[in-house]
């Protein structure tokens, strides 16, 4: 059987970095896929039935940009079963593909995107707000483990186990692990705050009781916000809110002192 | 500071290309993308600074499917930019600066979205002519329509970087000295509030059950050991 060289592969998988070089509405990731594919297509045929065989390519085609490697190479394999006529794979590939594609969305979405940016995004605050120049690089190399991870692991995976790469997915239960990664983000984010206002409190000299009360207007918020309150709304109530608070700054200091409790 | 200029509108480019169209490292975050422009602009001190106040606030707006986010991106960036710059400029230095840049640069950044629209809505002819070079048998001309979508990707990063960055300074040096004492006043609160309403956003957005009650533990728990040790 014809099989793509290893280092098209290996060019194939360069070319998925620019996988949404050409994102559009119409067709979403349809025509990076095409491109990322096309030096693959290129070793399995030629002339006519290669231009054939591309055009199935470009059009519609939307997944997430991490888990779209391990399509690549699933649908790669699939090619190699066609050319050599193992398959009558015409139709068992564009079904694979649209069969895959939502799912492998909503999971990396709610994986990466919901997740783990979050969670390395808490972590390296930490960092930021201590002052520490390296938060930047804290942040890039706790992110990127899992994506580089999930982009060169399953795009082998992919590759060898063609349309069965379905069940290396389901083996790991990565909608498990989306659910985990979020709680834990939520966990940092709480630990982040606290650690902000008590720093806050700490450097302005005040009681660090205060801090527990600023869990009353962040639920708030939290509660308008699911509501569909836009973010740059919340953020001109919050900062017009300080702002005129800070005008009566020293009257509201005063009036605390007079109660004894500072 | 037309250099420190275009060394930002490069900065805006690389870290506005890997938001969408290329590798997805994450170097589009604010946290790492302000932080970087203030650091080739000489100061990075005041990008950290702003890259923690913007980085929560527009997490929780994923780019699913044909979503577009606001461009926390090309703010973080441009307000970066702006504080070294006018920082010099003015003579002053800051937390107040740095907010007032920031302030400026988060509504404008609304016209990223707008960019970043159009430049998908032509990338939508690209792909028509993909389809055409393929009728013609080429597809040298096929990818290259494929890779001159890096262009219109690049244009928007910059066209919302500019707009930021001629907004900022057409009216921060008027405004400066209007705001500079009222922000004195409550400047260290809006700089603690504006990662706290990010994250107050992320709680309301996040699909866990029970996250509220989840984040009011780990807070509670966070704060009494810090208070306690």
């Amino acid at each position: 059987m014809m099989t793509v060289p290893r280092s098209t592969r290996v060019y194939i998988w360069f070319r998925l970095l620019l996988l949404q070089a050409s994102w559009n509405f119409e067709r979403l990731q349809g025509v990076g896929f095409f491109y990322a594919l096309l030096p693959g297509l290129k070793k399995l045929y030629r002339d006519e039935k290669l231009l054939e065989v591309s055009r199935k390519y470009d059009g519609y085609f939307n997944t997430h940009v991490y888990l779209a490697p391990m399509v690549v190479g699933a649908v790669l394999k699939l090619e190699e079963e066609r050319a050599a006529g193992l398959t009558d794979a015409d139709t068992l590939i564009d079904d694979f593909k649209e069969m895959v594609a939502a799912p492998y969305a909503a999971i990396g979405d709610a994986l990466f995107w919901g997740g783990l940016r979050p969670l390395a995004a808490g972590v390296a605050l930490f960092f930021a707000v201590k002052g520490i120049l390296w938060a930047p690089l804290i942040f890039i190399v706790l992110y990127n483990i899992v994506p580089i991870w999930f982009r060169t692991v399953f795009y082998v995976r992919g590759y060898r186990q063609g349309i069965k790469s379905v069940e290396f997915i389901q083996q790991h239960r990565l909608p498990d692990w989306a659910i985990h990664t979020k709680e834990a983000a939520v966990v940092v984010l709480g630990g982040l705050s606290a650690f902000m206002v008590f720093s806050q409190l700490t450097h302005h000299q005040l009681p660090s009781w205060l801090g527990l009360l600023t869990l009353v207007p962040m639920v708030m918020l939290s509660l308008v916000a699911r509501k569909g309150v836009s973010t740059l709304m919340l953020i001109f109530i919050a900062v017009t809110t300080i702002l005129l608070v800070g005008v009566f700054w020293v009257d509201m200091v005063h009036l605390i002192d007079s109660w004894g409790i500072m | 500071m037309a250099f420190s200029l275009g060394l930002g509108a490069l900065v805006s480019l690389i870290c506005g290309l890997d938001r969408v169209a290329m590798l997805q490292i994450m170097i589009s975050r604010p946290i790492v993308a302000a932080p970087l422009t203030a650091l080739v602009l000489g100061e990075p001190m005041v990008g950290l600074q702003i890259g923690v106040m913007v980085e929560l606030l527009w997490l929780a707006r994923l780019p699913v499917g044909a979503a577009v986010p606001p461009d926390d991106t090309q703010v973080a960036v441009a307000a970066s930019a702006l504080a070294v710059i006018l920082g010099h400029s003015l003579g002053s230095s800051g937390v107040e600066l740095s907010l007032i840049c920031l302030m400026i640069a988060i509504p404008l950044g609304k016209i990223g979205q707008l960019f970043e629209r159009l430049a998908r809505r032509y990338n939508g002819r690209l792909a028509r002519r993909v389809d055409d070079a393929l009728d013609e048998g080429s597809f040298f001309v096929a990818e290259l329509q494929h890779l001159r979508g890096l262009t219109s990707f690049s244009l928007a990063a910059v066209g919302t970087y500019a707009v930021i960055m001629v907004g900022g300074l057409l009216t921060i040096p008027l405004v400066w000295p209007l705001v500079q004492q009222p922000l004195g006043y409550s400047s260290a609160w809006v700089q603690l509030a504006l990662p706290l309403v990010g994250i107050a956003v992320i709680l309301g957005t996040i699909n866990v059950s029970r996250a509220i009650t989840l984040f009011c533990a780990s807070f509670c728990m966070a704060f009494l050991l810090m208070w306690l040790v």
